[in-house]
């Protein structure tokens, strides 16, 4: 039986790339350029795409055991408990939405508003926010095909502007195999670890693909292409421009454009930083609005969450308080003028969660030994173990060097854990007594009257 | 284990709430689809047909489904006799339905109209 409408290992790419290319990976592109020495962001950046391949690989492996669009949401709470779960799960929906929300629309609004000097910062974000939520409770999407064309042409564009800018220096890069000492590499992997946040929100994916299997080689690819587009475009803005001027500004890619192509550059860039936040706000929008609508139906958000828009089909109360916390969250960044915090922010909870992923994976083989898994990760729990290890430490390591961003996780973690162990509970009684008293199945006929 | 004629009447069931609803067929006179019910603790398989906003039960599988529910007896009968909300078993992994995830979205809310919370 054969599912009328499936996706292709195109899709399953563009969307993992698409979903994790963001105006915001340059900002921090350039941060993990300023851990290392010389023209050499490459490696770091190289090195955080393969650890991110290990975080990769567990997802498939759970991903095929529990094929759900659920995600980390089952996969938690069949490894330890349905708290733990729980409390990841809203940690992480809270932390990346509010942190890449807040970074897009800083560098949003600090991009147009110098293109367009009479108009307000914040009135483009209003505005940006506005036609999202418009989109979002229409219930329109970008069709299949178009954000795969959309998806390829930036990346093409991208690798081509970084291509331009070092052949205007004649390849030529500064101390390119040397990046210094040991604690700036870690910190430069740590923080290189934002580049690839979202990769793994292709996973609900795979109640639409034939093969399990395409989800992870999707996966795989998407890390693999945006690894190399990564660090040709680092080195290119570190050879082209000095650190101290990509690291003062919200945009540096739009700094490096600007150097190589002048107005013309600026403009082409523009339009690619509209075109990717946009597509972030909009996959964050989708995303978390199910999310919240799926939580609510059970029980672990309030009601008012499951109201669903009764012409569109969506989840408008969702996606409305969204608009809002989007509203908010971008306030505060333009407010504090602190968007390099949520960068840190963002890459610790992602570290975190790939971290549970490993252990999830060595959980799930002792409790579900027996399960089929379609795509199983060899050298037993070498694997798991190390992605485990390896991302507790990148998450220490930005907590450690950023405290504001220790102080802020902290906050959040407390806040969802009260939440969780007191709302929580309290949402689930009153649906138990608000539920019919009787069931309405019949109840069974005595054995022996039954039908087939 | 719930049996096979059980699965049936819940089916059923849902089918004659979703028909009642002028409302539901209304909203969904554009969302033809065809939906497989499988079972997998025993057999039993259903497909429903949703065609111009009215909704059609048989026995059997059809060929090309935009969606197919699978999940064991008991949590089928459950889900569509309303008694549980389709996300509470599909979180947990009992439940598991291939297909889009906005069709997804639509079958529970489908559910969410004709059973309430």
């Amino acid at each position: 039986m054969q599912l009328k409408r499936v996706l292709t290992l195109r899709t399953v790419v563009a969307t993992s790339v698409g979903l994790t290319l963001a105006s915001s990976s340059f900002v921090a592109a350039v941060l993990v350029a300023n851990y290392v020495l010389g023209d050499t962001a490459w490696i770091a950046i190289l090195i955080g795409g393969a650890l991110c391949f290990l975080a990769a690989a567990c997802f498939s492996e759970l991903n095929g055991l529990l094929p759900t669009a659920a995600g980390i949401r089952l996969y938690f709470s069949r490894a330890f408990n349905d708290q733990v779960s729980l409390v990841v799960s809203l940690l992480y929906m809270l932390i990346v939405v509010v942190g890449v929300v807040g970074v897009e629309s800083y560098i949003l609004s600090r991009v147009l508003s110098e293109t367009f000097p009479s108009i307000p910062p914040y009135y483009w974000i209003v505005v940006m926010l506005l036609l999202v939520t418009a989109m979002n409770l229409r219930g329109i999407k970008i069709a299949g095909v178009f954000q795969d064309v959309v998806t390829y042409s930036l990346i093409i564009v991208i690798v081509i502007i970084g291509l331009f800018a070092l052949s205007k220096v004649g390849f030529k890069l500064n101390a390119p195999l040397s990046p210094g000492g040991a604690a700036g590499i870690i910190q430069a992997v740590a923080v290189g670890v934002f580049l690839f946040v979202g990769f793994e929100w292709v996973t609900p994916l795979v109640e639409e693909v034939t093969q399990v299997k395409q989800i992870s080689r999707g996966m795989m690819i998407a890390l693999g292409i945006l690894s190399v587009v990564y660090a040709i475009f680092t080195v290119a803005m570190t050879a082209v421009v000095p650190k101290e001027i990509l690291v003062a500004s919200p945009a540096p890619q739009l700094v490096l454009a600007r150097a190589v192509l002048g107005d013309v550059g600026a403009s082409l860039m523009i339009v690619i930083i509209l075109a990717t936040s946009m597509k972030t706000f909009n996959a964050g929008m989708i995303s978390v609005s199910r999310f919240m609508y799926a939580s609510a139906r059970e029980h672990v958000l309030p009601a008012v969450f499951s109201k669903v828009s009764m012409r569109y089909f969506t989840p408008w109360v969702a996606i409305i308080t969204l608009f809002f916390i989007g509203l908010l969250a971008a306030a505060i960044t333009l407010l504090t003028n602190n968007y390099l915090v949520l960068v840190g922010l963002a890459a610790a909870m992602s570290s975190i969660v790939y971290a549970l992923v490993g252990l999830a994976v060595i959980s799930l083989r002792r409790r579900m030994p027996e399960q089929d898994r379609p795509y199983l990760i060899k050298g037993g729990y070498f694997v798991p173990l190390l992605t485990a290890l390896v991302f507790t430490l990148l998450a220490v390591a930005v907590l450690a060097a950023d405290l504001t961003a220790l102080l802020y996780m902290a906050v959040a973690f407390v806040v969802v854990l009260v939440y969780v162990n007191t709302v929580v509970p309290r949402l689930k009684k009153k649906y138990e007594a608000r539920k019919p008293a009787a069931r309405r199945r019949p109840a069974r006929a005595p054995q022996g009257s039954e039908g087939e | 284990m719930a049996t096979h004629l059980e699965i049936k009447d819940s089916l059923q069931t849902f089918t004659d709430n979703f028909n009642k609803n002028d409302r539901l067929k209304i909203m969904n006179r554009d969302w033809n689809r065809v939906v497989v019910v499988k079972a997998t603790d025993i057999e039993s398989i259903h497909t429903w047909t949703l065609k111009d906003g009215v909704l059609a039960l048989k026995e059997g599988e059809a060929g090309d489904p935009d969606l197919t529910v699978i999940s064991d007896s008991e949590t089928l009968s459950d889900v569509f006799y309303g008694d549980v909300t389709p996300i509470e078993p599909y979180n947990n992994g009992t439940l598991r339905i291939m297909g889009s995830e906005d069709d997804i979205t639509r079958l529970d809310f489908i559910c969410l109209m004709i059973w309430g919370e």
